[in-house]
């Protein structure tokens, strides 16, 4: 299927078509924090000021917190209830391609083994249209990961700034379909498309920062029991959660149960390697120290999860350097990652 | 006035008197600043002073072993000297190298005035009580007090009173009433109102504990919120959990807290977390005519007793 | 050497990984004054006959209202009336879970985990090395390799705990010790005016009976810091790090594999684990454990 292309105005018609069959999510701001939030259907003004979400679109998928079950006990015993289900189907309209790439990243763990159920429903039904940067942040460096700032095959249909309208490719079968049964998309022609290229060089170029990803997992492995390194490169990091939950590839999560009487509900909800208590046993905790928990957490998204999924559990999105309040950088800490050859244990 | 100090910082270890360099060094991103955390001498020539030093690293004196020379605006030496009086740390321990602050610039502030991200602008520069904002080739003068942090607004001791070396020209505090538009704004709303208002600031916490982790007071080895026998506040960012840790940690933090305001400059979802931290800081003040850090041999407020104690149930 | 990998867990209530069956507390023992063995049964009957798990597995099992925790399934496959785990009460979950009595419901998820490789140890010598509550994992596979006796060769154990007070299964060590085909050890690093025992710490213990390694496994569970020291004593009597298994313990949230918390390096305990044996432990990214 050709390209197509939609007036900037015209956006505001084709979200209320899509409002029909889908909830419709698309980047908000309050106080000054831009998550995506349901599209109200008044106007798309965010397109005037959007650049990325603070909250990553991992929690439309895996929530901050979520219902797991609902259980009752009567005199028969305990029954067990899964939470109504709100049937939704969700389509997140603006995903960055940092973003979409980190759903892709985040569904290879969900799908593993044991399908997560909560997540896969949800994740199965939504469509994700993309839209590409055209004005990459300071902190983003999704190009060392292989990823471009403006070009997606992790989304269904991928909207590119031509100026006053929106180049849309689809990208996948979803994403063709839903094209199909949309009016108000015109064709796009050469001189379009030649823009839309031009556009995602651009943007291409606009990042600046950059690291070196060859080799690192092996140079992580080789240097991980190096303690002074981890010390200093642990020094200022202050075990808040931050780069974690608003991570867009991080999943950690914890369950938990609340009672009322004779009924209660178990929740999941995020959580945080950073933690002391995150490993901790009532006899030891292995990562009681700082050190380790940074430690950790470059490793598992450098070095563990390449080791098994083969992909850097990272997309460059920039959010936690930008948030961290200590300006703790992940690229200079990678940069810094010493070369050398494992010493044995 | 840099220089000085990193003179005085090399100083400092080469001749063995601290084993630590706290201080600030250039950050990843623009107009940032980052703790520089360090026992190497030649890294003392990374320390800048400028108006982008937000942090409050007297946050770092806690779980740090050996002697520490430590870079501190007025707000973080008030820290330092709480911690004295809470017993956390010796005086003798710390080299405080005060700085004499005109305020931390707020980078949202800017974003907000000059219509821009941080990535986008050339410069931000400091010049009396005004900040000229370029971009490209144009200018924008504001008045500082526009673009200065709540805190600062608020400040009421810029300059260190408790130090081993100052640098710069002592400054006055700020005590500007614009910092205080938030909370006059809540005090003005009915009970309905202002609950209103804290759910809706409060769903957006993710729990992520900066608030807490930032803080200075905030050093017990295992925070109330992570207890789970018995579970005093539920693990999950509900937001009558969150309000509950919130309320909870100003009290515990009640009489130790000097309002340095980084809790609401941590917060990754804009709460405005000071508005709480204040407001308990002021009614302190009220009822006990105290002010933490003030006075290193002034005992802690909370774990002192007074034979004229307000409530009768002392007497 | 691999230990065996069992597919995923077939036994999924509602089609849902994360949900419990409800099961019910039939018998209740107190093996020591803070550790308890539970025996309980599916509420559902097809799902009871049904259910088949290997020794080593784990399940989380839930309190309704308070949380979940994983153990062991310490009762052997081979003796299917009920199912039995055991836990020390040391926590929100397990303080609960001491609070229950006979006739109290329970979820339980799983069997999840490897299991001791049985394959690897038919037709071995097989020495069993345990601490304290570390003997629950190694009780499922003495009784299901005492049931099925020929298949294996001689049998050791070797088993202590702190005081006479703290042993756990007195039961099942009292019929073993009368087993003549199961050569055992019982020793407690203090005694008390009653016990006629050995005393000292079971590495000691170890060093002194000195089992042989030709054709022979050791199988180790206890706290950390006993299996640090029997390692090294297996070393020096011979045994190659694929000689020597263990249950490592982490702290474990979901037990598939998913919530990210019990991982070592690139492997996830609850998943890759529990049971490794020590080339494999070496092998690890970190020395953490």
């Amino acid at each position: 299927m050709a390209s197509k292309k939609v007036n900037k105005k015209d956006v505001l018609k084709l979200l209320n078509q899509w409002r029909q069959q889908f909830a419709v999510f698309v980047p908000s701001r309050e106080s000054g924090v831009a998550t995506m939030a349901r599209w109200e259907g008044k106007d798309t003004g965010f397109l005037d000021w959007y650049r990325n979400t603070v909250i990553p679109p991992k929690a439309n998928f895996l929530p901050p917190m979520e219902e797991m079950f609902r259980f009752q006990k009567d005199k028969a015993g305990y029954r067990i209830e899964l939470p109504p289900s709100d049937g939704g189907k969700q389509l997140i309209f603006g995903i960055r391609p940092c973003d979409a790439r980190a759903m892709k990243i985040l569904d290879m763990t969900f799908e593993e083994d044991y399908e997560d159920p909560y997540y896969l429903s949800r994740r199965n039904s939504a469509v994700l249209v993309g839209l590409g940067c055209n004005n990459p942040g300071d902190s983003c460096f999704c190009t060392s990961l292989g990823i471009s700032p403006a070009e997606s095959n992790d989304v269904d249909l991928m909207l590119t700034d031509i100026g006053d309208e929106f180049l849309v490719e689809p990208i996948s079968a979803t994403g063709k379909e839903l094209i199909a049964r949309s009016s108000g998309l015109k064709g796009a022609n050469k001189a379009d498309e030649a823009r839309a290229k031009e556009a995602k060089e651009t943007a291409y170029n606009k990042v600046t920062r950059k690291i070196d990803t060859n080799g690192i997992t092996d140079k992580l492995l080789a240097c991980f029991d190096d303690e002074k390194f981890w010390e200093k490169v642990a020094a200022k990091c202050i075990s808040c959660g931050i780069c974690t939950l608003l991570c867009p590839t991080c999943y950690c999560f914890d369950i938990n149960d609340e009672l009322v009487r004779q009924e209660g509900t178990r929740f999941r909800s995020l959580d945080s390697c950073a933690f002391p208590v995150y490993t901790k046993m009532p006899m030891e905790n292995p990562r009681a120290e700082k050190w380790k928990r940074v430690r950790n957490k470059v490793c598992h998204k450098y070095a563990f999860y390449p080791m098994n999924f083969d992909v850097i559990a990272c997309t460059g999105c920039g959010r936690c350097i930008r948030l961290c309040p200590v300006n703790w950088d992940i690229t200079q800490t990678l940069e810094s990652v010493p070369t050398k050859t494992k010493v044995g244990k | 006035m840099e220089q000085r100090l990193r003179n005085e910082a090399r100083a400092l270890l080469e001749q063995n008197k601290v084993d630590w360099i706290i201080g600030f060094e250039p950050g990843s991103l623009k107009f940032t600043t980052t703790p520089l955390i360090t026992k190497d001498r030649n890294d003392a020539e990374r320390l800048v002073i400028n108006p982008f030093i937000a942090n409050n690293l007297a946050n770092f004196l806690i779980g740090i072993k050996g002697r520490v020379g430590i870079v501190v605006k007025g707000c973080d030496s008030r820290s330092i000297v709480s911690l004295i009086q809470d017993n956390k740390v010796a005086r003798g321990d710390v080299v405080i190298l005060g700085v004499s602050c005109t305020g931390v610039i707020d980078l949202s502030k800017i974003e907000k005035l000059a219509g821009k991200d941080r990535g986008e602008l050339n410069d931000i520069i400091r010049e009396g009580d005004k900040v000229i904002i370029k971009v490209n080739d144009q200018k924008k003068v504001v008045p500082a007090n526009q673009v200065l942090f709540d805190h600062c607004l608020a400040c009421e001791l810029p300059t260190p009173r408790e130090y081993d070396l100052l640098l710069g020209e002592p400054t006055p505090p700020l005590a500007n009433p614009i910092a205080q538009e938030k909370i006059k704004e809540l005090k003005q709303m009915v009970p309905e109102q202002r609950w209103g208002f804290w759910e809706k600031e409060l769903s957006r916490c993710i729990r992520c504990y900066a608030c807490r982790n930032v803080c200075p007071a905030c050093f017990c080895q295992r925070c109330f919120v992570e207890e789970t026998e018995p579970q005093w506040v539920f693990p999950a960012p509900r937001w009558q959990d969150n309000l509950i840790f919130q309320i909870i940690r100003n009290i515990h933090v009640a009489g130790r807290c000097t309002d340095c305001g980084e809790c609401e400059r941590a917060c990754p979802v804009n709460i405005p977390l000071r508005s709480l931290t204040r407001e308990m800081y002021d009614i302190v003040g009220e009822l006990f005519q105290f002010k933490a850090g003030m006075d290193k041999d002034t005992p802690p407020l909370m774990t002192h007793y007074e034979e004229k104690e307000a409530e009768d149930f002392f007497r | 050497m691999t230990t065996t990998n069992i597919s995923p867990s077939k036994f999924l209530a509602q089609d849902n990984v994360y949900l419990p069956h409800i099961a019910v507390i039939e018998k209740i023992i107190d093996e020591t004054p803070n550790i308890r063995t539970f025996h309980f049964n599916f509420n559902d009957r097809k799902l009871q006959k049904e259910f088949s798990f290997e020794s080593g597995q784990f399940g989380e099992y839930s309190v309704f209202g308070i949380g979940e925790a994983p153990f062991c399934i310490s009762s052997s496959p081979t003796r299917r009336d009920h199912l039995e785990f055991t836990a020390q009460r040391v926590g929100r979950v397990t303080n609960a879970l001491h609070r229950l009595g006979v006739g109290a419901e329970i979820g339980f998820r799983g069997p999840y985990g490897n299991s001791f490789p049985l394959d690897f140890l038919q037709g071995k010598n097989l020495v069993f090395i345990g601490g304290g509550i570390g003997l629950a994992p190694l009780r499922s596979l003495i009784w299901n390799v005492i049931d099925n006796r020929s298949k294996y060769k001689n049998i050791a154990l070797i088993y202590g705990a702190r005081t006479p007070a703290d042993l756990c299964f007195k039961y099942d060590l009292d019929t073993w010790g009368k087993n003549k085909t199961v050569n055992m050890v019982v020793t407690v690093d203090k005694g008390d005016q009653n016990w006629t025992g050995r005393v000292g710490v079971v590495p000691k213990i170890l060093e002194e009976a000195a089992p042989s390694a030709k054709n022979a496994v050791a199988i180790v569970c206890g706290p950390p810091i006993m299996i640090r020291f029997t390692f090294p004593v297996l070393t020096k009597l011979g045994f190659a790090p694929e000689q020597m298994l263990t249950t490592l313990e982490k702290r474990m949230k979901c037990g598939i594999g998913k919530c990210g918390r019990c991982n070592i390096g690139n492997i996830y305990v609850c998943r890759d684990g529990p049971v490794f044996s020590y080339a494999q432990i070496k092998n690890f990214v970190s020395s953490e454990y």
